[in-house]
């Protein structure tokens, strides 16, 4: 169980690292937040559980989405 | 023209190994050494840390009790980076609107938004996010200060039950777009509440010397309800942090100025 989701965890990674659109990345990393805090949960550490699902899946997703907000698409390789 | 691309395809799987290799030499030794773990701390918090503190949630005790002063650093830090955060967004703000000017903006990625902010379309801000984020805000808010408050008792505290009282607030703020229909989402209400419990804060930590505990001692320590320290300290602590990761979000939203 636990190597599944640590696995999760490493393709999710590499997608963040690898996907073109940014928003899929910032989802991506937040979904990495949420999969660390279902494994605090399982090694019996919930207040840091806590923490990581509070603030790695819900504020610094927010602050990433934002940041996006007020950026520009632009394609380089398409010159 | 093509050369140069591949060459700096290869440059930067270089460097992707480099960097990987860099964290082998620096992580593997911790994972392959075979010092035992020190168990005198963690025998004697398991014997006397309940008695002593009061707290059933060990974790509590430790950092509101044993280590106070890290948790002062990291509020202090906190502060700092809200204090930050302002000061680049005054200048953010700016070169944002500048650049809005130039070109349409919609279809960009995100539907939140408070209604003052400066864009050219509210196109994704649909009647679904104002109804759910305003249901669900205060709901959310309660949970936060059940968090908060029973810190000594079950898993959260302050720092945990601060950012949930952060998202309630920016839930109300987005469900509420009338100005001033949420007294609890108004910026200049979060900055003085915020700067009240920095103080409390403060107060709280200095209040040992008056028994002769010393700075940061716990003054409840020789009575009945030595508890008490850590659940005032949990309550301050997550109304600041509450209220500044609060009034932070809702000042890049737009709402502050």
């Amino acid at each position: 169980m636990i190597i599944l989701l640590l696995a999760l965890i490493i393709m999710l990674a590499i997608y963040t690292l690898t996907s073109k659109d940014l928003l899929h990345g910032v989802i991506a990393m937040s979904a990495v937040s949420l999969i660390c805090a279902l494994l605090f949960t399982i090694l019996q550490a919930p207040d840091v559980a806590i923490t990581e699902a509070a603030v790695g899946a819900g504020v610094s997703t927010v602050i990433f989405v934002w940041a996006l907000r007020h950026s520009k698409r632009r394609d380089d390789e398409g010159e | 023209m093509k050369e140069n691309s591949k060459r700096s395809r290869y440059w930067s799987r270089f460097t992707t190994v480099i960097a990987i290799v860099a964290m082998a030499v620096v992580l593997l030794p911790i994972f392959l050494n075979d010092t035992s773990w020190p168990i005198e701390a963690r025998d004697y918090l398991a014997h006397s840390g309940t008695e002593e503190s009061g707290a059933i949630n060990l974790v509590s005790a430790i950092y509101l009790g044993y280590r106070v002063f890290d948790t002062f650093g990291e509020t202090i830090v906190l502060l700092v980076a809200v204090l930050g955060t302002m000061g680049m967004l005054s200048r953010v703000e700016s070169l944002v609107d500048t650049s809005l000017e130039e070109e349409h903006t919609i279809g960009s990625v995100s539907g939140f938004s408070l209604t003052n902010e400066k864009r050219r379309s509210h196109a994704l801000r649909t009647h679904l996010l104002e109804v759910v984020t305003g249901k669900i805000g205060p709901i959310v808010l309660l949970f936060g200060f059940y968090v908060m408050l029973y810190g000594h008792v079950s898993p959260g505290g302050g720092f945990q039950g601060g950012v949930i009282i952060a998202s309630g607030i920016v839930f109300l703020a987005l469900g509420n777009p009338q100005e001033g229909s949420s007294g609890i989402s108004n910026p200049e209400l979060l900055v003085r509440l915020e700067s009240a419990a920095f103080l409390t804060l403060i107060l709280v930590f200095f209040s040992g010397l008056l028994i002769g505990n010393g700075f940061f001692g716990n003054p409840l320590a020789h009575t009945q309800i030595p508890v008490g320290y850590i659940v005032i300290l949990n309550a301050v602590i997550g109304m600041k942090v509450g209220t500044s990761l609060g009034f932070m979000c809702i000042a890049m939203m737009g709402g502050g100025s």
